[in-house]
């Protein structure tokens, strides 16, 4: 039976259009209410340039045979760069024959047994398809090149071979960061001859994983020069807004940065789309899910292929059964609808990679496992269920979409997450603003310490030696200290029996990862590892732990054992813990006047305590009980933003403590939502709080979103003054860089946070701005225009 | 520079890693450990005065130990292993070597390297360590240069542990490396082929009791080597070093003799 409706719907779902130019306009016609935002960009001619001469002859048959008689001016571009001596970034779209631009080089360079080069993926499913395209166009050339990979996968009795004879090795960050550098000297011939390193999709390193990596890289530099060398490096990027800046601060190199691209593309249409209001008392949308359906549905009928990207993996299972209901449900026909994603065999990954490539398939729904640059050929419509996270994510979904001739369409379905809100009702933001930026902190304390540890393993340090630009002396001393290293006149060298990369994560600022341990029926088996930094919120004894939309409940957690104790059970309800946290400002690196208060941003002492947690039904969201919890404050020394109004200040405006605090919590969560879109963070590494310049008490919401405030231990905050001030803090120890790119944008962000809050839809206060606000205030001004106030005196 | 060190300390401390000394539990050991930390200060002023436990000073940083044994045998031995047949008993260089670990990669390193030759009835073995470790490169070329032109190495699990880190310790000093190239008879192979599951596994400590009849007294267990020396280089005491020696030495000795026994012993048996 279902079957048969769903084909009804499908035929109902058919536009009667044929090409994404028109199914864009029809759509327009039929959903004007749910489109926010409508642009083109118009289509772009291609710009070729001759082969360089030098290519040898072997390359140029390569190229042939894959019909390549010239190149794009980026790929010329990067060759001659290259030929001058220059590092280079290289920044273009997807599907613009990046790739050529470091196989090329490569290729010639190897085929002339001149050098050979080292190519770093961020992930497997990269590396193979590079590994892919090597080889063939080693065939066709008949170029003699030996092309490997080397990651976690390769049997320990190939990787002799792989190190001797490997002309390009392919591996990862990690890799070279754990199996490599540490055991370099049995890579000695490799390294002595290396002149190429690639290092593609760079914006993927950013953060706290960008920051280890930029380390990773001064190893490898450092190994270079031991063994004499010094490589070109080509790094390629997605579209973001400071390639040039960011390959610098990556690679610790000068680079030259090729920006335009050569590659042609046809006329692309962007729509947001936001879905129908379906309760207007309470503001609830329709899911993005099924408008996301149904637009699929439009365009397959259409006949165009079609991706549809979801943000989590159930996601990805649940919008692939939709389709497959409707374009499916007869099983003597071909598929049409493919579901890809991390966890899947990587042989059927490829075989949906090919059938792509071949337009076998017509639709296909993905993680951002498809987001980087895997080869898929090229696609009519590209629609994402939710809003990545990044315009520069966005972008590089949206490209996905998009032939050399023929007009593309890509549609942002927002779901009902503030940050999808902001954006979708933000056209204008998203069709101006510049990608984020990526950001990365290289000497960040804790990460140069580890990565200077891992350094001190692989060749001795000199006294006064500098890592990074900074002496490592300092370290050093601390290292020599802890027995690990050993000091002999001016020479630093290591003694400890340990392998310290094998400690070092590169995802994480430091190991002190929880592991949590499944006991149901006895398993003890590994289910997920939590970060230091989440787990007195999340593993609490009690908690219920979701995997996988999964409940599990914490039974034990062993703090100094960093292990957490759960088991499956079957609940109508999620934890949520109540925390509070301190903060205090340690010292003040520079501030400015903010309209009539003061914005700062400098180092701050935080400290959070987890008092106990609330148990939440699910849908009606229901405050059903609450539970003690008994844990160590957390300590953390970090960085932040803050803006500031006194007493004075306020005085006039916001008179009532009570109404004061409100608007400032308020503000608060706007400025965490527009200042994490600003500086590209992960939700989790940007946090906020309110309290008084000086510590004496802090504010939390009660349970019905009001604001409440506490003293801090023997003060009495009746006696202290009143000046509430909001913090934005990195959530990493000593900080990962966030707090300053978000000073030097502090008005930009405080405009967008009182767009966010003027323009939202709801009366009072909503998820989608302010934060959720179940108790109305009996009387006097809504929530969201105590946030508005706040934010108004503090405007420029 | 010391107050970033102190930060340093107190973030690590925030990150939830293991530095030594900060947990507020572990305060006794802190105090401890600063304890010793200063007296292992005061003993490392007095270092210089600290006594290598034996042998003459080959260069700032290497000591070399030399020891003949009178030791009776054939001038030819059959390899248990390899194609080499019939050989010389001259061209053949038993050796083992004493690291700082079993962590492996660039940062382990050989302190000792022990190793014996046979000439005309008597067993000379030489023994070179470190006391400082800027002897490195004059203890591997000390090494290299005793190898006789032709030599066959012979070795307890040398293919795989103690070869590969000396080629690793050469090419870091950038010293040309000796083992390349050479004949490599690793006695753990036959050994294993011949005893595999007659005992509770085939260290050479459970061969030489079981196989050689060779008694041990008062020795120390290879793993407690790596603290050992450095006991000596920290300044604390040269006496634990000094057993060390002892034990590479007995072990060379017992390689000298598995070799004859599995030469002798028919590999049927």
């Amino acid at each position: 039976m279902l079957p048969e409706r769903a084909v009804l719907t499908a035929q109902r779902a058919d536009l009667g259009v044929r090409s994404a130019a028109s199914l864009a306009e029809r759509l327009r016609e039929r959903y004007g209410d749910r489109i926010t935002g409508a642009f083109t960009l118009p289509a772009r001619a291609a710009r070729y340039a001759a082969f360089p001469d030098d290519l040898g002859d072997g390359v140029r048959r390569a190229l042939a045979a894959r019909g390549i008689e010239r190149l794009y001016s980026h790929q010329r571009e990067s060759w001659d760069a290259l030929a001058r001596g220059e590092h280079v970034v290289v920044v273009t779209p997807t599907a613009s024959g990046k790739s050529l631009c470091y196989h090329l080089p490569v290729l010639e360079t190897v085929r002339r047994r001149e050098g050979k080069a080292l190519y770093l993926f961020p992930t497997k499913a990269l590396a193979q398809d590079q590994v892919a395209e090597l080889l063939e166009l080693n065939r066709a050339g008949d170029l003699g090149v030996r092309t490997f990979t080397f990651d976690g996968d390769t049997p320990s009795d190939a990787r002799q071979a792989i190190r001797l004879h490997g002309d390009v090795v392919v591996s990862n960050p990690d890799m070279l960061h754990q199996a490599i550098l540490p055991h370099h000297t049995k890579w000695a011939q490799f390294f002595e001859s290396l002149r190429y390193v690639v290092i593609d999709e760079i914006h993927t390193y950013r953060g706290v994983f960008g920051s280890h990596v930029a380390n990773v890289l001064r190893r490898l530099r450092r190994i270079c020069a031991f063994y004499g060398v010094s490589p070109r490096f080509v790094a390629c990027s997605a579209t973001i807004g400071n390639p040039r800046e960011h390959a610098e601060a990556l690679l610790g190199v000068p680079v030259q940065a090729i920006t335009e691209s050569g590659a042609g593309c046809g006329e692309r249409h962007v729509v947001l789309w936001n879905p129908p209001v379906v309760n207007p008392d309470l503001g609830i949308r329709a899911s993005a899910r099924s408008q996301s359906t149904r637009l699929a549905r439009h365009a397959i009928r259409a006949r165009l292929k079609t991706i549809v990207f979801a943000s989590s993996r159930l996601m990805v299972e649940v919008l692939t059964k939709y389709l497959k209901d409707v374009f499916d449900h007869d099983p003597r026909k071909p598929e049409r609808i493919r579901a890809y994603r991390g966890g899947y065999l990587p042989t059927e990954r490829r075989a949906t990679e090919r059938a792509l490539r071949a337009g076998a398939i017509d639709g296909v729904v993905s993680t951002s496992a498809l987001e980087l640059g895997v080869d898929i050929g090229a696609l009519d419509v590209a629609i994402l269920n939710g809003y990545p996270g990044s315009i520069a994510a966005t972008w590089q979904r949206l490209g996905r979409a998009g032939r050399r001739q023929q007009p593309s369409l890509g549609i942002l379905v927002a779901s009902s997450q503030a940050l999808d809100q902001y954006v979708v009702r933000h056209p204008e933001f998203f069709e101006r603003a510049p990608p984020e930026t990526a950001r990365i902190a290289p000497d960040q304390l804790l990460i140069l310490l580890d990565h200077i540890r891992c350094a001190a393993f692989e060749l001795p340090f000199g006294a006064g030696e500098r890592f990074g630009g900074e002496s490592a002396d300092p370290f050093l001393e601390v290292l020599a200290e802890s027995g690990v290293l050993h000091r002999e006149a001016d020479r630093y060298d290591w003694i400890a029996d340990s392998y310290p990369a094998q400690a070092v994560s590169l995802r994480a600022v430091a190991d002190g990862n929880f592991v949590v341990v499944d006991r149901t029926d006895g398993r003890q088996t590994i289910l997920a590892e939590v970060d230091y930094s989440a787990a007195a919120l999340t593993l609490y004894e009690g908690a219920i732990h979701l995997i996988q939309s999964q409940p599990y409940q914490v039974e034990r957690l062993d703090w100094d054992g960093r292990k957490a104790f759960v088991r499956r059970t079957e609940v109508d309800y999620y934890t949520d813990a109540i925390d509070h946290t301190n903060l205090k400002v340690l010292d003040r690196f520079d501030g400015r006047r903010a309209g009539a208060g003061t914005c700062h941003h400098g180092e701050v002492h935080v400290v959070r305590h987890v008092a106990g947690y609330k148990k939440i039904r699910f849908y009606s969201h229901e405050n059903i009980g609450y539970g003690p919890v008994n844990l160590p404050d957390q300590e953390l020394q970090t960085t932040a933003v803050w803006w500031q109004l006194t007493q004075a200040a306020l005085a006039d405006v916001l008179p009532s403590r009570q109404q004061a605090l409100d608007g400032f919590l308020g503000a608060a969560y706007a400025l965490h939502t527009v200042a994490s879109l600003r500086v590209m963070a992960e939700a989790r590494d940007l946090r906020q709080a309110v309290g008084s310049g000086d510590a004496a008490w802090f504010a939390g919401r009660d349970g019905g979103g009001r604001a409440q405030w506490r003293a801090a231990a023997g003060t009495d905050p009746a006696a202290a003054a009143f000046n509430p001030t909001v913090y934005l803090y990195d959530n990493h120890p000593g900080g990962i860089g966030l707090s300053e790119p978000l000073f030097a944008q502090a008005a930009a962000i405080l405009a967008d946070a009182q767009a966010l809050v003027a323009d939202c839809a709801c009366t009072a206060g909503c998820p989608a701005c302010v934060g959720p606000v179940l108790a109305m205030p009996d009387a006097g001004p809504t929530p969201r225009a105590l946030a508005a106030t706040v934010l108004r005196l503090l405007a420029p | 520079m010391s107050a970033l060190a102190d930060r340093l300390r107190a973030l690590a401390a925030q990150a939830g890693s293991a530095v030594p000394g900060r947990s507020p539990d572990a305060a006794p050991t802190a105090t401890a450990d600063r304890l010793r930390a200063l007296l292992a200060g005061r003993q490392r002023r007095s270092r210089v005065s600290l006594a290598a436990p034996a042998g003459r000073m080959l260069a700032p940083g290497v000591q070399d130990v030399a020891a003949d044994h009178a030791w009776p045998a054939a001038p030819t031995v059959r390899l248990p292993w390899g194609d080499h047949g019939e050989v010389a008993r001259e061209r053949l260089v038993w050796f083992d070597t004493e690291t700082t670990g079993l962590a492996g990669g660039v940062g382990t390193r050989a302190f000792m390297i022990g190793a014996a030759r046979w000439h005309g009835g008597v067993l000379r073995m030489r023994q070179w360590y470190l006391t400082a470790l800027a002897g490195e490169p004059a203890m591997l070329a000390a090494f290299a240069d005793w190898l006789p032109p032709a030599a066959i190495l012979v070795s307890y699990n040398g293919r795989s542990y103690d070869a590969p880190l000396l080629k690793g310790r050469f090419r870091l000093n950038r010293l040309p490396c000796p083992l390349e190239g050479r004949g490599h008879c690793d006695l753990l192979y036959p050994t294993r082929r011949r005893y595999r599951g007659r005992w509770e596994n085939c260290r050479l400590a459970t061969i030489e009791r079981q196989a050689l009849g060779v008694v041990r007294e008062d020795d120390l267990p290879g793993a407690e080597a790596p603290a050992a020396w450095l006991s000596y280089l920290r300044g604390i005491s040269a006496t634990p070093l000094g057993r060390v020696l002892d034990h590479n030495a007995q072990d060379l000795r017992s390689l000298v003799l598995l070799l004859d026994h599995l030469a002798a012993v028919p590999a049927a048996a």
